[in-house]
């Protein structure tokens, strides 16, 4: 595998299969020269990178929507589109979009765990200081 | 494209609402915590991480341009949250005590709480230029495939895009011939250049359009 630029970028944005990951590992611990790539794509990005896989990954670009996740589920699509999305969940590897349908499989949107539920109440009671000041 | 809804979720924010805040912590939890989890085994560590994430988010909602998805938003810092995380275990991929140009050790390679988040607030115009506009020529790609349901396209395009593979790895994968990899990659460059030049914006900017593929 030749570790190109965007090989380092969907390394850093955890868009690698588990495998590819491991190979970038090893590839990063024997060269020194790939290190210090790693650190200037990551200082460009402290700048704002805009290359394209970037603003792809970030924006999210080919993310079904959450009612099309929900259609996925439920197969209520046409066979093209539950094709591209299952792709998009395995073969591209979307986390986010993994996140949202074992969200979406979830009718609860509170944690289940006691001690959880309370501390997702202290925090919105807590966060609330952080609140812009009523004008 | 973001929601009436969203757009009016954040205003109210801004606007110091209690109520749009809690409903806007209770409509992301659960997809950021199901992200966390894919990545860390502690049920509560990843509601910290999440909860970090919110406040990352609230303490610059005031600059927060409500054009910007929330969600991929929130996932950005979030995503760096699990990475400084992982890292201060041990565990994770990034190099360990990364040097800046002068040889200084940088304690944290992710300054800022959200990747590229300096395109989403500071006042860098020219970058969030830039970044629009390439975004823009993105979406307008994406949904040229979805409409004209050219999935094949679409599949091989994120592939060399997003995972960042070459016209062989995307081919083997898509039991298709290295050269049809290649013409879709020629199709996807050529329709973000054409459309940038509409924009008038310079493609010096987006080097890797003109980087060649000799794998075809
Ligand atoms: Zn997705």
């Amino acid at each position: 595998m030749n570790i190109t630029r965007q090989i380092l970028d969907a390394f850093i944005d955890d868009h690698l299969n588990e495998q590819e990951t491991i190979k970038v590992e090893k590839a990063l611990r024997e060269s020194p020269e790939l290190q210090a790539q790693l650190t200037d794509i990551i200082k460009s990005r402290d700048m704002g990178d805009h290359s394209i896989g970037a603003i792809w990954r970030r924006e999210h670009l080919s993310c079904p929507s959450r009612e099309e996740l929900l259609s996925y589920q439920d197969e209520a699509l046409d066979l093209d589109r539950l094709d591209y999305i299952k792709f998009h969940l395995e073969t591209v590897g979307c986390r986010a979009c993994k996140a949202n349908l074992s969200d979406l499989k979830n009718a609860n949107p509170l944690p289940e765990d006691p001690a959880l539920r309370k501390k997702h109440q202290q925090f919105l009671e807590n966060s609330k200081i952080l609140l812009p000041k009523k004008n | 494209m973001v929601s009436l809804d969203e757009r009016l979720l954040v205003k109210k924010i801004q606007e110091g609402d209690q109520q749009a805040w809690n409903e806007l912590v209770l409509r992301y939890e659960g997809r950021l915590t199901n992200y966390a989890q894919g990545k860390i085994k502690d049920h509560s560590t990843c509601q910290d991480l999440v909860q970090e994430s919110f406040l990352g988010f609230l303490s610059k909602i005031t600059n927060f341009d409500a054009s910007r998805s929330i969600q991929s938003y929130l996932f950005g810092i979030l995503s760096n949250k699990i990475a400084d995380f992982l890292r201060s275990l041990g565990k994770s991929k990034i190099v360990e005590n990364p040097v800046d140009s002068s040889g200084n050790h940088k304690g944290n390679p992710f300054i800022d709480p959200a990747m590229g988040a300096s395109t989403w607030y500071r006042g860098d115009e020219k970058k969030k230029l830039e970044n629009d506009a390439l975004t823009k020529c993105l979406v307008l790609l994406i949904n040229d495939f979805i409409k004209k349901k050219d999935y094949l396209k679409l599949k091989t395009i994120e592939l060399l895009f997003v995972n960042g593979l070459s016209n062989k790895e995307a081919a083997t994968i898509l039991g298709i011939n290295n050269k049809v990899v290649a013409s879709h990659r020629f199709f996807a460059t050529n329709f973000i250049i054409e459309n940038l030049k509409k924009l008038n914006l310079s493609h010096e900017v987006f080097p890797e359009f003109y980087e060649q593929d000799t794998e075809t």
